[in-house]
């Protein structure tokens, strides 16, 4: 493969109204020089890189805070990691966690763009003793 | 400035960095050349003998060979770093022990590195979510 050539994730946060048909129609008719293939998490871009960045940025405008998007190592289809050929996505628990997080994401880019400063939130406290013997209590022998 | 991120293949990290004017150093960029490359008849799907032997430089002789090359890959976007955002407490699905272990490791190289590194917890709610954005717009502004 091309040293140019790069291979982008889009992802599109779970609170969008926005389809991956939507936006693979969308970088379609942009007629860049990029290919969009459909996942079930948005699309994958491949193509010139500026041409994907161009193209990322057209798309980004359609729902800037819901948008996201990275980098992939294996281009487009490849049969070691294309679900139609059978392979494997041993990243795909991250994804998956990262995809559900995008709207908590969200939320703080839309309290950015307001300009509010976010109260500090609660310290994550640890299981007390008590707690983890009553638990412990709890199941049954 | 380039910034190194941990999880180094984290969607979040990655786009929020690259969304307030940085360039990330992605583990996917490194593996990228690795397994597209045209001199390999069949490209690896793993790490190399070659990649073994060079993780030397980052972890000695006792340490796993798998941590050792997943160093090799890690050890050179560390070089370049000149800056890192750490997430901690990921999902346990994130990756075995070997990966766990390499990621205390990659950390270790970097606080070694004395580059300023911000470290914060995947959120768990809203309030956590709007905190850590905020922190991480604040550390990247404040890098430039």
């Amino acid at each position: 493969m091309d040293k140019d050539t790069e291979t982008r994730l889009i992802f599109i946060a779970p609170s969008s109204d926005l389809t991956p048909d939507r936006i693979a129609r969308f970088v379609h008719n942009l007629g860049n020089e990029v290919t969009a293939k459909e996942t079930c998490y948005g699309v994958v871009l491949q193509g010139p890189r500026e041409a994907v960045l161009r193209t990322l940025t057209e798309v980004r405008k359609m729902d800037p805070n819901r948008i996201f998007s990275k980098i992939r190592a294996f281009p487009a289809g490849d049969i070691r990691r294309c679900r139609a050929h059978h392979g494997s996505r041993p990243g795909f628990a991250q994804l998956e966690k990262e995809w559900k997080d995008l709207c908590l994401v969200e939320s703080g880019l839309v309290c950015l763009e307001r300009g509010e400063v976010p109260p500090e939130p609660k310290r994550r406290g640890k299981l007390p003793v008590k707690e983890l013997k009553k638990l412990i209590d709890e199941v049954p022998q | 400035m380039k910034i190194f991120m941990m999880p180094p293949n984290s969607l979040i990290l990655y786009d929020l960095i690259e969304r307030f004017g940085h360039e990330p150093l992605s583990l996917m960029k490194a593996l990228r050349d690795r397994v597209t490359s045209n001199e390999i008849e069949a490209p690896p799907l793993n790490v190399t003998l070659d990649d073994v032997k060079l993780g030397l430089k980052y972890a000695g002789i006792e340490v796993p060979s798998g941590i050792r090359g997943r160093l090799a890959v890690y050890g050179p976007l560390i070089e370049q770093a000149e800056a890192a955002i750490f997430m901690e407490d990921a999902p346990y699905s994130f990756g075995c022990v070997g990966c766990q272990r390499t990621n205390e490791l990659a950390k270790l190289l970097v606080r070694k590195r004395k580059v300023p590194i911000l470290s914060l917890e995947y959120p768990s709610n809203e309030e956590e979510a709007k905190d850590m954005v905020y922190k991480v717009k604040q550390f990247l502004e404040g890098l430039k």
